[in-house]
């Protein structure tokens, strides 16, 4: 009885708010209260999401707390945005899929995922990359995820500690930077059969990939550093998607191992310790020349978007983090935030 | 130089003094039942709190809930079973020194003692001395140190203890204690096992603890032998196997597994001769681990320490009002496991300690030591006490001291990041204690000050790995009150106890509260015994603790301060001169209240024990 009472109050509040809209202006009603901004994600310990609005006036942080009353787990490796969901990929072997823009918990998934890192959309699946168990460096996979379901339908076995994942025309390209130990390859498998057509060498410990304008995808190496007594050479590594094989290799000095890039209207920006260099599409070396230092104490993260360059700063993995925001062509610190604890990855929403 | 001056002092004193007759025979015999004679002896200024073997096998409960309940230290456990880590006046784990019968065993990998690896069950008394205790205990003593002591009483008996309980989440126990003493002969033994599925609910959710499952045996076996009227011969013994999986947090669920190994042995000698009392200690630690990350997979990684120790220490009586106790020990640690090869540290000690007594009023107590260890320079410690007795109901004490914590061996060999120019942290200490007793009752207030400068802490470097830092600095200080009141009232038998701390602990740097530090602790036991039923209550106020060094306070950056009560209820079914059996109904979080003890990590809902205890 409550229930109809209830439905039927709820139907009058829709009737009234009906009747108020102009027919002519068709109502483009907030979808949540995270809809338009900028979403940070930090590994905690705890973890945490923050959102900060694309007009950097106002920003919460906890924003899947805040809607769920729960932590979003131990540790929070990165999220995947689709349609109208984001997938918060946690190393403990859990996913939680949620309303991105309310960031209200929807499912689950929590079987079929062994270290989970990054996921990725292709012909209406998500794949994921996973590590299996870190110290075995053969049982690494790529879990197929029915995103109607929620449920991992298929694995596809990969090489040892496939990291990030990007999707290019339906093609899944896998970099490898090895899990606890090493590798050197970029997977290349086709989204239709699930299979691993091939696998693209490239230096040592590849991580983050980004397509650019001529169409190439660039991966970005770190190499070996020097402590491990084995150093090996970090580098931007430029592929043909059509023929699958690297095209240029720029190479970095000894003692040089970026970690981050991003890209933004032409230009590959990357990192050295906390300072921000770039080349452009053709350059034919890579510069050690920085353009700019962030305020950043451990800089852990970097994106861009709409002439402005997002960095996290993850400061000494126990205090909450910072994001800084500077413009692309002053440089100049636009405004900064505080960002989850070991904040990581940086979202656009 | 300095050290070498130490060192001739001591041979120089153990030399010269005079004959003595054995004053004190009760004394004596003290030595001859307690291996750790210094906790009685040299101790005067301190806080010394004893929990008895009837409390620790009455009150069947984990090590950490023994001490959560009956003690001012603070527990930060991962959930109920998982790694538990004490706070001891506001400071950190590895500076809480656990002392085996007088002996450190201590992680020789973190510095510290797994709470939850420790079976309290074959002891006879648990202590806890409140204070620096460096000079005495070696690496760690800084907040204080807890002491496990087994006795050898070489007067004739033979008694025995076997317990059976089960519990909720499918808990399982069984005990058996035997001691025996004829002739020249004293045996004890214990033997413990238990296991439980503790896959408890977590309230206000639909989720349980998955992995949180455990068990673990243990076996203390200590043998003395009188080999003349002179000379005593012991060994004791404890073997400690468990098996845990590691709970993950309410919101993610994990696969660990953890193994611990821990072998113990110690042989003492001691020798009552003309001039001195003296004993002579061989011991042999083991400690090793196994993590596994998946608990379904064959990997993982490990770490293993073996520790082998000679101590030779003597008890003088200089004159009847001064003694002096040199001690002088060499300890070699070998290390080995997934993070580092196979490094080995060597540790020489000498050690004086001294009391004086010049009346009834007074004790002075005066100790000095000095550490030379491969790889780092150790300082050297000292300590002094003082104890006055004021009038019949009320003493004062007083200490003070300098102590420290050396590295660990993950500090110095962990690869990549192991830092082999780190030097020993650094303390001082001053404690200001007053005793107040009337008839059945017992008021102790403690007041503290710590310094801790050269703080080992791990950081990121910028070679893109972590590697540890002697640099933060801390101040802890703090009260303590402790009551301690009993009365028998024709049959009824009532007795509280109460304790309570506030402790400050803060960066020097940025004057916060260092996390995991609660301002507010405080617990009461309340019990009553009616001819053959007895009930105890026992309530834990635990205040919020902050979990960023920002000391940023509310549901999400901080856990909220809890209260948590256990009921029991116990009944002597049966009892003959030589037989007894009783019966007890335990209830842990009488309220079930839903509480967390470390960040995202749900404490167990209401649960019960049922425990049978035949005694023959």
């Amino acid at each position: 009885m409550k229930r109809i009472i209830l439905s039927i109050f709820a139907m009058s509040l829709l009737i009234v708010s009906c009747s108020e809209d102009n027919d002519d202006n068709i109502s483009t009603e907030p979808l949540g209260a995270y809809e338009d901004g900028i979403i940070i994600s930090g590994e905690g310990s705890p973890s945490s999401i923050s959102f900060i609005s694309e007009d950097l006036t106002t920003s919460e942080n906890q924003i899947y707390f805040n809607a769920n009353n729960e932590a979003t787990g131990v540790y929070l490796q990165s999220l995947g945005f689709n349609d109208d969901k984001a997938y918060i990929v946690v190393d403990a072997g859990t996913i939680t899929v949620v309303n991105r823009y309310t960031f209200e918990k929807l499912a689950t998934i929590s079987t079929g995922l062994t270290y989970p890192r990054y996921i990725a959309f292709a012909n209406d699946k998500g794949y994921v990359t996973n590590w299996g168990d870190p110290n075995d460096e053969t049982d690494d996979f790529i879990a197929v995820v029915d995103l109607t379901a929620n449920t991992v339908i298929n694995t596809i076995p990969v090489g040892n500690g496939p990291e990030q994942i990007l999707v290019e025309d339906n093609v899944l390209y896998v970099s490898h930077k090895g899990a606890f130990s090493t590798n050197n390859i970029v997977s290349v498998i086709n989204t239709s059969s699930d299979v691993l057509t091939t696998t693209i060498t490239v230096n040592d410990n590849p991580d983050e990939m980004i397509v650019d304008n001529n169409g190439d995808l660039v991966v970005l190496s770190s190499g070996k550093p020097a402590w491990t007594g084995d150093e090996t050479k970090a580098a931007i590594t430029k592929i043909d998607m059509d023929t699958n094989t690297v095209s240029t290799t720029l190479e970095f000095s000894d003692g040089q191992h970026p970690e981050l890039m991003m890209y933004l209207n032409g230009n590959l920006y990357y990192n050295l310790g906390s300072s921000v260099l770039s080349i452009t599409d053709d350059a034919t070396a890579v510069t050690s020349t920085p353009l700019f230092t962030t305020g950043a104490t451990t800089l852990y993260g970097m994106a861009a978007k709409d002439d402005r360059l997002y960095f996290v700063d993850a400061v000494d993995y126990t205090s909450a983090g910072q994001l800084f925001i500077y413009d692309e062509t002053s440089y100049s610190l636009i405004n900064s935030f505080t960002a989850p604890v070991v904040a990581s990855k940086i979202y656009f929403n | 130089m300095k050290r070498v001056v130490l060192f001739f002092l001591l041979l120089v004193f153990s030399g010269v003094v005079r004959a003595q007759i054995t004053a004190d025979s009760i004394q004596r015999l003290d030595d001859v039942v307690l291996s750790d004679v210094k906790l009685k002896r040299y101790s005067h200024g301190y806080k010394v709190s004893v929990l008895s073997d009837s409390l620790l096998q009455k009150n069947r409960s984990s090590f950490t809930d023994i001490l959560r309940f009956n003690s001012n230290l603070y527990f930060k456990e991962n959930g109920y079973g998982m790694v538990s880590s004490p706070s001891f006046r506001g400071t950190n784990a590895s500076q809480t020194a656990v002392i085996w019968n007088g002996i450190s065993i201590n992680s020789q990998l973190t510095g510290q003692t797994d709470f939850n690896t420790i079976n309290t069950t074959s002891f006879k008394n648990v202590v806890i001395r409140s204070g620096g205790g460096s000079v005495q205990y070696g690496s760690g003593a800084i907040g204080g140190s807890i002491h496990l002591n087994n006795t050898l009483s070489f007067s004739p008996h033979f008694d025995n203890t076997v317990t059976l309980s089960y519990g909720s989440y499918d808990t399982k126990n069984v005990s058996y204690l035997s001691s025996y003493a004829k002739d020249k002969w004293s045996f004890n033994i214990g033997l413990n096992y238990i296991d439980s599925d503790n896959d408890y609910k977590y309230l206000s959710t639909d989720k349980r603890n998955t992995n949180g499952a455990y068990y673990n045996g243990s076996v203390n076996a200590n043998v003395g032998y009188v080999l003349s009227s002179k000379d005593v011969l012991k060994l004791y013994h404890q073997t400690f196997l468990g098996e845990r999986e590691f709970s993950g947090t309410s919101s993610s669920s994990s696969l660990a597994k953890y193994d611990d190994q821990n072998f113990r042995t110690m042989v003492e000698w001691s020798h009552q001769g003309d001039q001195t009392f003296s004993k002579l200690k061989v011991a042999h630690l083991q400690e090793h681990f196994k993590y596994f990350g998946n608990k379904n997979t064959e990997n993982y990684t490990f770490g293993k320490v073996n520790t082998y120790l000679i101590n030779y220490t003597a008890d003088i009586d200089i004159l009847t009002d001064l003694k002096l106790k040199p001690i002088v020990s060499y300890n070699y640690y070998e290390g080995s496991g997934s993070s580092f090869d196979d490094p080995n540290r060597k540790e020489f000690s000498t050690t004086a300690l001294l009391q004086y007594t010049p009346n009834n009023q007074w004790q002075y107590g005066l100790n000095l030591r000095q550490d030379i260890t491969s790889g780092f320079e150790s300082p050297l410690l000292f300590s002094f006490d003082v104890a006055y007795e004021v009038s019949d109901y009320y003493t004062l004490k007083l200490n003070g001291s300098k102590n420290y914590r050396v590295p660990t061996f993950n500090d110095l060999y962990w690869q990549p990041g192991g830092n082999l120019d780190l030097v020993p942290e650094n303390s001082y200490q001053i404690d200001l204690g007053q005793e107040i007793s009337y008839k059945s009752a017992q008021l102790n207030l403690n007041a503290f000050y710590i310094k801790t400068t050269d703080l080992i802490q791990w950081e990121p470097n910028t070679s893109g790995f972590w590697s540890p830092e002697n640099i933060a600095k801390t101040q802890n200080y703090g009260v303590e009150a402790s009551l301690d009141v009993s009365k028998k009232i024709k049959e009824h038998h009532l007795s509280l106890q109460f304790n309570y701390a506030y402790t400050v602990s803060e960066d020097l740097e940025t004057n916060a509260q260092l996390i995991y530090v609660p301002y507010h602790k405080a617990n009461f036991n309340l019990a009553y015994a009616y001819k053959r039923m007895s009930l105890f209550f026992q309530h834990l106020y635990n205040g919020e603790v902050y979990t960023t060094p920002e000391n940023l306070s509310g549901r999400f950056y901080s856990v909220e301060a809890y209260q948590v009560s256990n009921l029991g209820v116990s009944y002597q079914l049966f009892k003959t001169k030589s037989q007894q059996i009783d019966v007890s109904l335990k209830v842990n979080n009488l309220f079930n209240t839903a509480y967390e003890n470390v960040a995202f990590r749900p404490m167990p809902d209401r649960n019960f024990n049922f425990q049978i205890q035949y005694k023959f």
